[in-house]
Parts: C-alpha cells; structure tokens; sequence
C-alpha cells in the first residue's frame, strides 16, 4: 500500500449514488465546466495538483467477456481520485473549513452523505469509503503543487529576463536583476523530501 | 464530460480481474488472481524505480484493487456486491490517449504484461493497438477534471523545476557581491543550467530527493 508519493497523497473515494439522482449529479459536473466560478475555492487551496470525479453508470461496468459475469446494481457510483499536498487530515480539514458549499454540491446525492460540517460526520464518511492504494506513481516527489506551477514561470520569466537584461552594463544589471527578484520572491521558495522523508502510508 | 483540461488527460479505467484461481500445470487452483496482482502492484518499485518513469509524460499515476463497493452500516438500502474485483489505473498524463498507451506498451510490456494478464479479456492482447483497444474498453469518461497544476510537458515541468532548485541556490550565494561578479556569474549559472534544452541538466521522473 502507498498512498502517498513523495509530498502528494491519493485519495480514492467510491460512494453508491441512485442511478436517477447521478443524472442530476452529471449536470450538477457539467454546469461547473462552464462556470468554474464553483471551482474557485479549490483553486484557493492550492494544494491539488489534479483531482476528478467519475460517475459510474450502473450498467458502465466494463464487461469484457462472456465469462465474466454481468454486474447487476442497484445504484450507481461515484469515484473521486485526488492528488494533494498534504496529510489526510490537513486535505479533509482544508476541504470542509474552506468549501462546505462545494462538497456538499459535489456529494450531496450520494447515499450516506452527512455534509461537510460537523467535521466528524465527514471523517467518518470518507474514511469509509476510501479505497487505498496499492501503487501510486509522482513525477515529482520533491515538489508541491504550488512549486510546479511556480518553476514553469520562473522558467519563463528567466528566459525573458537573460534574453533582455545581458546587454546591459553591470550596474544597470544589477538592478534589474534585484528587479526580477523582487517580481519573482514569490516562485524562490526552497523545495525538498517531504516531512518523514518519501514514507509510505 | 472531459477527460481532458487543456492538454492535461485524466485517464480512468475499470479493468476486471479474472475471477477464481490460478491453475497449475496439472490444473490443482493456486492462488487468486486478485491476490496476485494485489502483491505485483506492492512490490513495484517506489518513485525512480517504478516503471511510469518510462511512460514518457506521466504526472501521476496510481494502481488499486476495488474489490467491492461499501455501504455505510445503519443505511436502510438494498445493498450492492460487485461480481467482480477491478484493477483500477488511473493516470494524470501530458498529451493524448493514444500515443500514451503505445509509449506505455512500447516502454514498459513486460511489466504491463505481468499484471494485467490476470483481467479479462487481457489475452487477447498483442500489440500496442490492442493494448489501446482493450484500455479504451476499461475507460470511464471522467465528469469532472480539476487541473490545480498546469498542463505544460513533463519535461517543461521537470526542467522548471531544476531551475527553480538552482535558482534558488543561486541567489542565495550572490548576495552582497558586486555588480559585476552578479552579472559574470549570472553567465555562468545560464551556462550550467542550459535554459533551452529541456532534456539536460533536469529532474528526473520520479526523483525522490533534491541533487546537486
């Protein structure tokens, strides 16, 4: 089992869903995609590198074979997968203080579902239907999400900046250079192995 | 629906794991399949061992086994079981499906072979093409996709990030120093970290510690 890589954590969380109610859930999805205005708070946290939500036709099992038996469900299901910085009690804890409204919009169909506060209710639902990991794979387990997105535009800022900036004589350098570090003071933060080292939870 | 958010795919796949046991050459069952590929997905090596690192443009990638559905104890419904257990791949990936499926059968078939011949269906499977088509027939379509990172190459992000590393070293060791050290040695950190060239010096996937 590892649930975690390096700085990010995998969460899996399976939930049964009434197949007439993840119709509505599905345009409940839909309408986020084109108002991302919902995804607001989840941009704020900054701590997701990528996240989905699958719904799960009770009839989209994949069947592959006339051996192997045909589902017969009741319900559908929805998968959530993420990949966040963090511990799982920082992750549930960040989730339910900051965006109450949004899990309770993305979940609130779901059988069971206790909405995000009280926290314990949350807890308890999540760790139930979490489904562990049995190998999880980072690209980059030195690295939060916040530093991905930082180093790309480092990169590009540097490369602008010795495009333009070698040119100049040494003491106009200088201050462009101390320019571009305070323009940039943001993108510098050191990196590293996570708390713990790379442990496997 | 998307499976994508801009150049960022978020692949999702069921696939079904043969059900019952494995037989001996004399046909006496051994142990499950589900058993099996449980160990093989615990025993593939962490971060710079595991084989995603040769599926060229792998963000994140994970392998479990959904044995079966939950039903919090106390609800009053009729309750599922599934008839199946499922190996799940799920994949955060640079690019389209297609290419990364070949580069992932191109790259890593023994290992893909060694675990997915215990699912259904998977020995009908030959080729790049076929290791397409039978993914492609585990897909869920993704609903929702949440990108909180970007959607640049993996090799723009590890190369970034390797900047980002000595950058910062950098600019720690030129403080103080006179305008014209900043700017000589400024040529030189350009020389040793190469800007432009993607490939090298970089990170490498799945690196696991901070190097110099």
């Amino acid at each position: 089992m590892s649930n975690t890589a390096g700085k990010a954590y995998a969460m899996n969380v399976i939930t049964p869903i009434p197949w007439w109610k993840a119709i509505w859930q599905w345009f409940i999805f839909n309408a986020v995609v084109y108002l991302p205005v919902f995804l607001k708070g989840l941009i704020n946290l900054s701590l997701i590198h990528y996240a989905r939500w699958t719904i799960i036709g009770r009839n989209s099992f994949p069947h592959l074979a006339a051996s192997q038996p045909k589902e017969d469900l009741h319900y559908s299901y929805m998968m959530f997968e993420s990949n966040f910085n963090g511990s799982w009690d920082q992750y549930i804890d960040s989730f339910s203080f900051a965006i109450p409204s949004g899990l309770n919009m993305f979940w609130k169909y779901n059988i069971g579902y206790p909405k995000s506060i009280p926290l314990h209710g949350f807890y308890d639902y999540i760790r139930f239907n979490q489904v562990e990991t049995d190998h999880y794979y980072n690209a980059y387990p030195c690295a939060a999400a916040n530093d991905v997105k930082s180093a790309v535009s480092l990169l590009d800022n540097l490369k602008a900046f010795s495009e333009q900036k070698l040119s100049l004589d040494d003491d106009e350098f200088l201050v462009a250079y101390n320019e571009f570090l305070n323009d940039n003071q943001a993108s510098l933060g050191s990196m590293g192995v996570a708390p713990g080292g790379t442990s496997h939870v | 629906m998307s499976n994508t958010s801009g150049n960022a795919y978020a692949l999702t796949t069921l696939c079904p794991i043969t059900n019952g046991a494995i037989l001996d050459d004399e046909g006496n069952e051994t142990e499950a399949h589900d058993k099996v590929v449980r160990r093989l997905l615990q025993d593939i090596p962490l971060n710079e061992g595991s084989f995603f690192t040769k599926v060229d443009n792998t963000y994140f990638a994970r392998l479990f086994i959904l044995n079966d559905v939950f039903f919090q104890q106390g609800n009053d419904f009729e309750q599922d079981h599934l008839k199946s257990k499922y190996l799940c791949f799920n994949s955060n990936f640079h690019g389209d499906l297609e290419p990364y499926l070949e580069n992932m059968w191109h790259n890593c078939e023994a290992e893909v072979r060694n675990i997915w011949q215990h699912c259904v269906g998977f020995n009908r499977v030959n080729s790049a093409h076929e290791f397409v088509t039978y993914i492609k027939a585990c897909q869920i379509k993704t609903t929702l996709f949440f990108n909180g990172s970007n959607d640049e190459s993996l090799a723009k992000q590890l190369k970034a990030l390797y900047v980002k590393q000595m950058f910062g070293e950098f600019v720690l060791t030129q403080q103080g120093k006179s305008a014209s050290d900043t700017k000589q040695n400024f040529k030189y950190f350009l020389q040793r970290v190469q800007l432009n060239d993607l490939t090298s010096p970089s990170w490498k996937p799945g690196q696991g510690e901070l190097k110099p």
